[in-house]
């Protein structure tokens, strides 16, 4: 009788334990990363020793004999490379987007649009100041667009240094979390919850490693996750306890992140995440920079050169209308007095315009418009390009995550089922213990 | 299949935040009139309206090009019609000297009216244009002749006045120069000029001789001057001409230009106005399915 009574002991056990494990995935219905738990239960097999005697085969029960998590390391790894394709492309849009503003935001083409038509109006009366005034307000136009689309530039590139910093600050506190992951694995027992809860670390902090580089990740018998970056021939950032530290340099465009572990560097050169699309956002920054600087070396040395080889109203030779600065985009006006406009051709007069009307040829061949406006354009185009290729990488990404979710996700129904299944067999298992004692105490009751 | 309760609420949500993007995406351009917001939406269509709007800068900036050499143009064409009346005065004048029967008196008279046809022509010649400078100037200088305390008249300068761009390298001249319309008169071997010739009839009326002789060398002279002041009327009646030919295919051009930038930045009202009323009914059907779905719980079930 007492077998019985151990029975419904055991049941009441189990199923406890069952029922908390229901309880845990309702409350962490929601919880970012946690994997769905499921309690697993044996039946408790009697032992048959003595031989020769008709073995008379009944279980002594149930046990609870370990949480099982719910998780499938294919369908992760799946979610971490999507994850990984989908951060640097729509890292890179960011900067392609912040490159679009500096450069839109100024209306460049237009402003030098705008000083080369103000030149046409002084052409058709060279002697009158007021035109000329208007050319000197229009060129000062130009130069401001210049500078401050420069600066804009200066300010996005210092802005990608400041994040570009920060991911690689999120890359190392991760690396180091994640070692500290596996030597608490080294140390969980099988079938605990708390192993569960560290295996849900370690499967959340490669998700957000993968949303910085492309990783390449080992998971040994253990549970214990070894990470390389950019591959599986890259540089190794977690390792059982050792981690590596990452810095990010740059250098101009060019864009380094240096891995050091143990005394010994290596360079990273990742593919995916938000490390390559910083990467990439550094290098269209620099070519923004450069065929800016080429379109305003192009307009201040062909103005100022015209101008030297005309002569102003007074008949001097004419000065430079524009002053570079530290960097070629950082144009000033230099020339204050309207009369210094160089319309006239040598010896041509007050009156004259052959020279200002050359203005028009220099605008023809500089095609300084034109060129900003392309590269405005091919900015925008490959912008466009990446917002297209970050939709379908997202769909793909959304796709990997249903695909993890259908194993490791929490649905409120199954587990009110599980709730009612556990609860009932949990109120059979005491009755089981009631009607041991019943039993029992019909056989005290003897007299 | 097995749908994870936290998944589903995500993807609700995310497809809610999709379609509220779209309807304020839709609202913008409605209330903008304007399908390209930033140049990635549409990065060919931002180039040709760069191209268009650099265009139109430089239509504009013609136009007012245009503009000002007309009404040079038409100050010049003034200027000669009245110089063309005096010139026919003097030619009467001189007619009437030649008569014989006039009394010295009488061509002391006409001398004075000679002089101030003389001064009057200086003085039109003389005449500044809208821009301050002189209508008849020649490529250089600030005025179309200067006249020296005895009278003698002289052109400064030589060649013609500056022209006003117009158009991508094309030029007009709002005048002609004071040397072309009164200069080049044939005088016997060599030339003189229309002051000069007139200068000589009244000094040739006053020492009080027969005037006919001279009379008839200075009907001559006139005779060359106001045909040289109607080409210059009739040149300037023709760049008129060829100003209102830019100025219509300016005009025309900006018409085309203008019709193919709202192709391709404005947008069709009504289509957005019907695509904002899809999104919106699919955004009121997503919601209310949603709030649906998220109420089924078996948990409801459970007492």
């Amino acid at each position: 009788m007492s077998d019985i009574l151990s029975i419904g002991a055991s049941g009441v056990r189990a199923y406890q334990l069952a029922l908390s494990t229901v309880a845990d995935n309702i409350a962490n219905a929601s919880t970012a990363g946690y994997s769905r738990r499921s309690t697993n239960l044996e039946r408790i097999a009697a032992s048959s020793s003595r031989i020769g005697q008709r073995q008379i085969t009944d279980g002594l029960g149930v046990a609870a004999t370990g949480i099982k998590r719910q998780a499938d390391d294919f369908r992760s790894t799946a979610v971490r490379a999507a994850g990984a394709d989908l951060a640097r492309t729509q890292t890179s849009a960011v900067w392609l987007d912040q490159i679009e503003t500096s450069l839109g935001g100024q209306q460049l083409g237009t402003r030098i649009a705008s000083f080369f038509n103000s030149a046409k109006a002084v052409s058709a009366d060279p002697a009158a100041i007021t035109p000329r005034v208007a050319m000197l307000e229009a060129g000062a136009g130009v130069a401001i667009a210049f500078t401050a689309t420069g600066r804009a530039l200066d300010q996005i590139t210092a802005d990608l240094d400041i994040k570009a910093s920060a991911a690689v600050d999120e890359l190392n506190t991760l690396g180091y979390a994640l070692a500290k992951v596996n030597q608490g694995l080294d140390r969980a027992s099988p079938g605990t919850g708390g192993r569960a809860s560290l295996l849900d670390q370690r499967d959340t902090i490669l998700e957000k490693l993968s949303a910085l580089s492309d990783v390449n990740v080992a998971i040994d018998a253990n549970g214990r996750a070894a990470v390389r970056l950019g591959g599986a021939t890259g540089p190794m950032l977690v390792g059982g306890a050792e981690t590596a530290f990452v810095t990010y340099q740059r250098s101009g465009s060019a864009v380094a992140y240096i891995v050091e572990q143990n005394g010994t560097v290596a360079s990273l050169s990742p593919v995916g995440g938000a490390l390559a699309g910083l990467a990439e956002g550094a290098q269209r920054i620099g070519d923004a920079r450069v065929e800016l600087n080429r379109i305003a070396t192009g307009l201040v040395d062909g103005v100022n050169t015209l101008q030297s080889q005309g002569r102003d109203l007074d008949g001097n030779p004419g000065a430079a209308i524009f002053a570079v600065g530290a960097t070629p985009s950082d144009i000033s006006v230099s020339l204050i007095n309207p009369r210094g406009i160089a319309a006239a051709a040598v010896g041509g007069g007050p009156r004259n315009n052959s020279n200002l009307i050359t203005l028009e040829t220099l605008r023809t061949t500089g095609q300084f418009e034109a060129d900003t406006a392309s590269f405005i354009a091919t900015n925008a185009a490959t912008l466009a390009s990446r917002r297209t290729v970050a939709a379908a990488q997202a769909a793909i990404h959304d796709g990997a995550i249903v695909a993890r979710d259908q194993v490791t996700g929490v649905n409120l129904d199954s587990e009110a089922v599980d709730l009612i299944r556990f609860q009932q067999a949990y109120q059979a298992s005491s009755r089981i213990i009631q009607v041991a004692r019943e039993t029992l105490q019909t056989l005290l009751d003897i007299r | 299949m097995h749908i994870s309760t936290s998944l589903f609420f995500d993807r609700s949500s995310k497809q809610l935040g999709t379609l509220a993007t779209r309807n304020q995406t839709l609202q913008t351009q409605i209330a903008t009139g304007k399908r390209l917001a930033v140049p990635s939406d549409d990065a060919v269509a931002y180039r040709r309206l760069q191209t268009i709007a650099q265009a139109t800068a430089d239509g504009t900036a013609w136009e007012s090009n245009i503009a000002l050499a007309r009404t040079v143009l038409e100050q010049a064409d003034t200027a000669l019609g009245s110089v063309t009346s005096r010139l026919q005065r003097a030619q009467e004048l001189t007619l009437q000297a030649a008569n014989g029967t006039l009394s010295a008196a009488d061509h002391r008279t006409i001398a004075i009216e000679l002089r101030g046809i003389v001064d009057d022509l200086v003085a039109l010649a003389n005449s500044k244009d809208a821009r301050g400078g002189p209508l008849f100037g020649s490529a250089t200088g600030d005025t179309a002749l200067t006249r020296d305390p005895a009278g003698v008249v002289s052109f400064t300068g030589t060649g013609n006045p500056p022209g006003i761009p117009i158009g991508q390298d094309v030029t007009i001249q709002p005048s002609e120069s004071a040397g072309q319309i009164f200069g080049n008169i044939p005088n016997g071997a060599g030339t003189t000029d229309s002051f000069a010739l007139l200068a000589s009839f009244v000094t040739a009326l006053e020492s009080g001789g027969n005037p006919a002789a001279a009379a008839a060398t200075t009907v001559q002279g006139l005779k060359v001057t106001l045909d040289q002041v109607g080409a210059a009327r009739g040149s300037v009646g023709a760049r008129g001409i060829r100003l209102d030919l830019e100025s219509t295919r300016l005009e025309d051009a900006a018409t085309v230009r203008e019709g193919e930038r709202s192709f391709l930045e404005d947008i069709d009202v009504t289509k957005a106005i019907i695509e904002l009323q899809k999104t919106s009914t699919i955004l009121q059907a997503t919601q209310a399915s949603l709030s649906r779905l998220s109420q089924l719980s078996l948990f409801d079930y459970i007492r």
